[in-house]
């Protein structure tokens, strides 16, 4: 077949494709065990399925296939595809649960193979490459999402190692959600008060700003387990001292050092994009502002500010995720959220346990990213419309 | 007795720490007045203006607007009664064209319909279709219809008083002269007083009823810019006016209607023009076509006089 020079093989996707074989043929899917303690049993593809794991194999084919001829077509369907298999993983899980672990045995569960995650990992990978060559549609990962969403609330996913672990801490672990995103909240809303102070009062006093910025970076630097232990003894006698603030809850250990580190972290970014959001205002325009008769409030809240937006959000989302990385830290010192599971989990050499910890941090560090990416991409097309 | 000049400075000096930006200049412009600050840059013109709306405050002197200091006024409700235009515009790119030319009206609390209207008007009369143009935002306008959108802006709320900090310093030749050209009819029409900051003294001759030389903070010299052409001065002013070359640009200020003959029937009809041109493109359509006469025919394509080489070089110009 003749192929014009914009449609040549993509081998990106079949590099990827490849590994996709290798992922399904090589290595297991899940392991079964009986319950917590004993060790399960990997189960790859082929033992699942036998002959019939053919109907799978046609897939990373098929893609193989369309990376072949890499043409604009092949690729919008080649990311249809992968699409569909990422909604169709937690409907394989639920399948291979329903036919491989006993009823009699109710502590039973499937821990996911690195198979299952290598999978997924491919598939993400492939998605990537195919959103860089094809732009847009960004919405169609959320059909994956909707169908984890319905395996999990038919109760498809019950015997999962993970659904075990939290059917029993259901409580626990809301507890720690509400809990980890109260704390992410606090330190992002607290350092957005403080950032913007400090970047108003650096923009008056020009002189502040080194001794400002370099004191900001130096926070930086000390890792996080240092500042808390540098924050445990002050905190302490401040409590033992004055008895309002230890019954507020103040203590050596606890949500307090906590949420001071996380400030201590965020102020960096926060300060230095409203700085420069502020400082890159065109001076034109607010000089025509003024000339125009805005009074200062008037110009600062019609003028500076919704210009300077769009770079303040971005600091906002700097923060956010890196604030919720952080707090998963802080369960170290008692202050909970979702790293209590992490810790725990290690301590017990229960991997799923550190899961359910691990993956709703990803889950709400993802979240908070687009959403607040959407939002500065929102307010900077409201301010500076591109030219057609 | 003579009438209270629009604006007048009386020996107004504007100091930044040791070093004068302007000194002690008295200048009084009158009612409907167009008066163009010209000279190089650094000269004070700039601050001169701004001094007016009181962006700038002056260390010295005093500024009058209808007899009233300036100092008197509070500077928000000064600035709101005075247009202002600045180069590349300084519209508010997050404002769409209609809302920004809207502003000063949002400011002294208008009814909403008296705005609406009054935007609509201002648009119109600055050649953007309202349709076409009061939902856009500044970002998908030409650098041209931005800087009309900036003078509608200055002119909404119909003050008495326009200052322009060298509106047209950003654009290209060609739509620079064009708002040129809008502007002087403009100007017909509403008879602002007008304030006008350039360093290009080719403006400065088009636009001005009265022409100020700046230089070093100081008026070098003021009058029409026929007096300046006719009697620069001294040799600063010469230079900026274009030293050997102001032969031609006395010509550019002088209508063909001036030293208008007759109709002779005897001239052909082409080569051409027409009476409100200028004397300078008509010497130089007299150097193309190689002839010492030249037929004036108005719009409609009617004779309706003759132009002489000789009476241009007679001292008519």
């Amino acid at each position: 077949m003749v192929q014009s020079p914009s449609a040549r093989p993509n081998r990106v996707l079949l590099v990827l494709g490849l590994a996709l074989v290798a992922a399904l043929l090589g290595l297991d899917l899940a392991s079964v065990a009986p319950n917590r303690i004993l060790p399960g049993e990997g189960v790859s593809l082929w033992v699942w399925l036998g002959p019939g794991s053919a109907l799978v194999w046609a897939f990373p084919l098929l893609l193989m296939a369309l990376a072949w001829r890499g043409t604009p077509r092949a690729l919008h369907l080649s990311r249809g595809l992968v699409v569909v298999a990422l909604a169709s993983l937690p409907w394989v899980l639920a399948a291979f649960a329903a036919s491989r672990v006993p009823d009699a045995l109710p502590q039973a569960r499937v821990t996911l193979g690195a198979g299952f995650w290598s999978l997924l990992f491919v598939l993400l990978m492939i998605w990537v490459e195919l959103q860089a060559r094809l732009k847009g549609a960004t919405w169609l990962l959320l059909l994956p999402l909707l169908s984890l969403a319905l395996a999990l609330v038919g109760g498809h996913l019950e015997s999962l190692a993970l659904m075990r672990e939290y059917a029993s801490r259901s409580g626990a672990f809301h507890e720690a959600v509400r809990y980890h995103l109260l704390l992410v909240s606090a330190a992002v809303g607290l350092s957005l008060l403080l950032a913007f102070t400090l970047a108003l009062a650096m923009r008056r006093f020009p002189s502040l700003r080194r001794g400002g910025f370099a004191l900001l970076s130096l926070i930086q630097t000390i890792p996080s387990l240092a500042l808390f232990g540098l924050l445990l003894a002050p905190l302490a006698w401040l409590a033992a001292r004055y008895a309002w603030l230890g019954e507020l809850g103040v203590q050596g250990i606890g949500w307090a050092p906590a949420l001071i580190a996380l400030v201590g972290y965020s102020l960096l970014p926060m300060t230095r994009n409203s700085v420069v959001a502020l400082d890159g205002v065109d001076p034109r325009v607010v000089e025509a502002a003024r000339g125009m008769g805005m009074s200062p409030g008037q110009v600062f809240w019609r003028v500076r500010l919704p210009l300077a937006a769009p770079v303040i959000l971005e600091g906002i989302r700097i923060t956010t995720v890196q604030a919720v990385g952080l707090a998963a830290v802080a369960a170290l010192i008692g202050a909970g959220g979702l790293g209590t599971f992490i810790f725990q989990g290690l301590g017990q050499a229960a991997m799923d346990l550190v899961l359910l910890g691990a993956l709703p941090i990803l889950a709400l560090a993802v979240a908070a990213d687009g959403l607040l990416s959407a939002l500065a991409r929102l307010t900077a097309s409201q301010s500076s419309r591109e030219a057609r | 007795m003579t009438e209270t000049p629009r604006i007048a400075l009386k020996g107004v000096t504007k100091r930044f720490g040791a070093e004068t930006a302007v000194d002690a200049i008295s200048l009084n412009i009158a009612a409907g007045e167009f008066c163009v600050l010209v000279g190089t840059s650094g000269c004070g013109k700039s601050t001169t203006l701004r001094m007016i709306n009181r962006l700038i405050e002056h260390s010295d002197g005093e500024i009058h607007i209808d007899g009233q200091p300036i100092r008197e006024i509070d500077p928000q409700r000064l600035r709101r009664r005075i247009g202002y235009a600045i180069q590349s515009t300084g519209l508010f790119p997050h404002w769409t064209v209609a809302r920004n030319i809207a502003l000063v009206p949002g400011l002294l609390k208008w009814p909403r319909a008296r705005t609406l209207e009054r935007v609509e008007e201002l648009m119109t009369l600055l050649g953007l279709a309202p349709s076409e143009f009061a939902d856009k935002y500044p970002a998908q306008l030409s650098g041209g219809q931005a800087q009309r959108v900036g003078v509608a802006r200055a002119l909404a709320a119909d003050p008495e008083i326009l200052l322009m900090d060298e509106p047209f310093g950003a654009l290209d030749p060609i739509t620079r002269e064009s708002l040129q050209e809008e502007l002087r009819r403009l100007q017909g029409r509403i008879r602002k007083t007008i304030v006008f900051v350039t360093h290009d003294m080719d403006e400065a001759l088009k636009l001005a009823d009265r022409l100020v030389v700046m230089r070093a903070g100081r008026i070098v010299q003021q009058g029409s810019p026929a007096e300046l052409l006719a009697a620069p001065a001294d040799e600063f002013v010469a230079s900026l006016l274009g030293g050997r070359d102001r032969g031609l640009k006395r010509a550019a200020l002088t209508p063909v209607a001036r030293l208008m003959r007759p109709v002779d029937a005897r001239l052909p009809m082409e080569p051409a023009v027409a009476p409100d041109e200028d004397l300078r493109l008509a010497l130089s359509v007299m150097l193309w076509h190689r002839v010492e006469t030249l037929a004036v025919v108005d719009g409609e394509g009617r004779a309706c006089g003759s132009l002489h080489l000789s009476d241009l070089m007679g001292g008519g110009i």
